[in-house]
């Protein structure tokens, strides 16, 4: 037990450097510009240097560097990550709700993704350097390189503009939801986008799994199972996949934390209103309590994210102890 | 080297990725020649229109300010090499310092190092290379640094290298700790050679093969970042790229839709190519990887 407790306080301590990491870099970085309400404002023939003071005296921003970073992190240990410069609103509130959309659709998709490779691996491995294992080698070798926005915009073409089965842009209909119901409404909108995502995922899980569960079928007690009679299924999807999962485990991590990262690129193809799409704007308007916000929100994501495929491979693996 | 060169002969993927390369490469060498138009043209505006669709005099169509899709995609083709080679030479230079000096002087620096490494490889890279991007057009304005020619794309290359190393520290260490026990590396140190020799000369030698993988593989990577910044619209507005050319045209999708597949597909091909170069090196290079 004491391992598991040294092992959390490792991670936190970890985690809390990244989190005061990020912000660090990301706090100096906009302050060394300027103060970015004198540029906001600048050009705007209406705002007086009287105003421009005015605004920069309410947000603080003529006190020194340091004890503004200070002040933000104290304010951060009592989840007041401060107000938003463009929206007048909390950046907690906006986080929860921007991030929800992003969550929304790239969590299917790594579960969708997974559920896919388990499926498609195996049978591949089983039948190694077959024109079946070429197939999928060679399809998840193009579904790797394929860069999200052409697949975003094969998705479009084809299943929004030529068929017209899903919407093309945003989450939730501007006027009726579809078939009165919002739930379905959502699930309609998420289809283009999670299959894009699935898409870029179950390539790497597939290749991942492939090779290491051609290493797992070859291990003995494959042998001595197949021996003693053990139905195939049960020996390919209960016994070999279990063993061959661990480096699926700990690409899980890393494909979330690319996924997270590239958010900007897949919620613009979408026109999805996610964290990405936040922050895309937030740097734009130099909103920099939104970009700090997102930029914590991200690496406490990705913290989360390791913490829990940690804890998967302790429960898919007893052999592991968490350290 | 003939060994090399016929293992790589042998992987039909590392084929492909050689010839996809080899075209990308001839592209970005012979684009003058090859683009039908100047990458500036945007004289299709008072002849065919803006957004026509692919006719003989514009292969791949005009995009919606005018210009040739196609001049655009081939002159697209150097400002993706020259992102991918000055990434990746930034990023190998400082991966090599770090992952050299953290395997070769072990304890304590080797964890300090790669603590510093771990935590570049869980930073949000794109999402602070957007905020630098960003904030660096704006400090720039009115300094003398605006006359330098291709500015943003130069500052692009700088980020993506500054953050693009730790993936290979990583796999320099790994290689240090494992050739400084070799035993041509004792022998060496045996008949007193010094510690620059031993790095120089029988280390770095050894580490190129799994290190050009790595490059290769970066390559491809640096191609994909610098047209998802480019597309989101924080590119080099003076250097044609491809990431740029769907920022244009994205938007027209639905009437339009040459101008965004083309360079889709284009930095498709490009990172197909590094990847299955980047396989195909790996098989041919250890001879114990494949059939």
């Amino acid at each position: 037990m004491s391992g598991a407790l040294r092992y959390l306080l490792r991670r936190l301590i970890f985690a809390f450097a990244l989190v005061v990491g990020v912000s660090a870099i990301v706090f100096f970085l906009i302050n060394a510009v300027g103060n970015p309400i004198a540029m906001l404002v600048a050009g705007q023939p209406s705002a007086t240097e009287d105003q421009i003071a005015q605004l920069t005296a309410y947000y603080h921003l003529d006190e020194p560097v340091g004890a503004r970073y200070f002040a933000w992190l104290v304010r951060l240990l009592h989840f007041d990550l401060g107000t938003s410069i463009f929206y007048n609103q909390p950046v907690w509130e906006m986080l929860r709700v921007w991030g929800g959309e992003t969550l929304k659709i790239q969590v299917p998709s790594i579960l969708l993704a997974l559920l896919l490779a388990v499926v498609v691996a195996p049978v591949a491995a089983r039948r190694q350097n077959s024109a079946l294992d070429a197939g999928v080698i060679g399809g998840a070798l193009l579904g790797q390189a394929m860069p999200v926005f052409l697949t975003g915009i094969l998705l479009i073409l084809v299943f929004a503009y030529w068929l017209g089965w899903a919407p093309s842009y945003g989450a939730y209909s501007l006027r009726a939801p579809l078939l009165g119901s919002p739930v379905l409404d959502g699930l309609w909108h998420m289809a283009l986008p999670v299959a894009m995502l699935t898409a870029f995922n179950a390539a790497s899980f597939t290749l991942l799994l492939r090779a290491s569960m051609v290493q797992a079928l070859r291990q003995d007690y494959v042998v001595a199972g197949r021996a003693s009679g053990l139905p195939e299924w049960r020996l390919v999807w209960g016994h070999a996949l279990r063993n061959a999962f661990s480096p699926v485990l700990t690409y899980l991590g890393i494909a979330f934390g690319l996924m997270l990262a590239s958010a900007p690129v897949t919620e613009t193809v979408f026109t999805w209103p996610g964290l990405g799409a936040l922050y895309i704007n937030a740097i734009q308007q130099l909103d920099y309590p939104v970009i700090m916000g997102v930029s914590v929100a991200v690496a406490v994501m990705l913290v989360l994210a390791t913490l829990l495929t940690d804890i998967a491979y302790v429960v898919l693996d007893p052999r592991v102890r968490l350290r | 080297m003939k060994a090399f060169w016929r293992h790589l002969r042998r992987s039909r993927a590392g084929l492909l990725g050689v010839v996809l390369v080899s075209v990308v490469v001839l592209v970005a060498v012979c684009c003058p020649v090859i683009a039908p138009y100047d990458p500036n043209d945007q004289s299709a505006m008072m002849d065919v229109g803006a957004n026509h669709a692919p006719t003989g005099a514009h292969p791949l169509g005009t995009d919606r300010l005018g210009y040739d899709v196609f001049s655009r995609i081939v002159y697209g083709a150097p400002t993706a090499l020259a992102v991918g080679l000055g990434v990746m030479a930034i990023a190998t230079s400082v991966g090599l310092l770090v992952g050299g000096v953290a395997g070769y002087a072990g304890g304590w620096t080797d964890e300090l190092l790669m603590r510093l490494t771990e935590f570049f490889m869980v930073l949000p890279v794109f999402l602070v290379v957007l905020a630098v991007v960003r904030l660096f057009s704006i400090l720039v304005v009115g300094s003398w640094l605006e006359s330098v020619p291709h500015l943003n794309l130069l500052m692009v290359i700088l980020l993506l290298g500054a953050f693009g190393w730790p993936p290979i520290a990583r796999l320099v260490r790994g290689e240090f700790l494992r050739l400084r026990q070799a035993e041509f590396v004792e022998a060496a140190r045996c008949i007193g050679a010094t510690g620059a020799d031993i790095v120089l000369r029988h280390i770095l030698p050894n580490i190129v093969p799994s290190l050009a993988v790595a490059v290769a593989l970066g390559i491809g990577g640096a191609v994909l970042a610098e047209a998802m910044i480019s597309f989101l619209g924080f590119g080099d507005p003076g250097s044609p790229s491809w990431g740029q050319l769907l920022f244009f045209n994205y938007e027209v999708l639905k009437i339009a839709p040459w101008s965004s597949l083309a360079p889709a597909g284009a930095i498709f091909v490009t990172v197909l190519g590094f990847n299955l170069l980047a396989d195909g090196l790996a098989d041919a290079l250890d001879p114990r990887r494949g059939k």
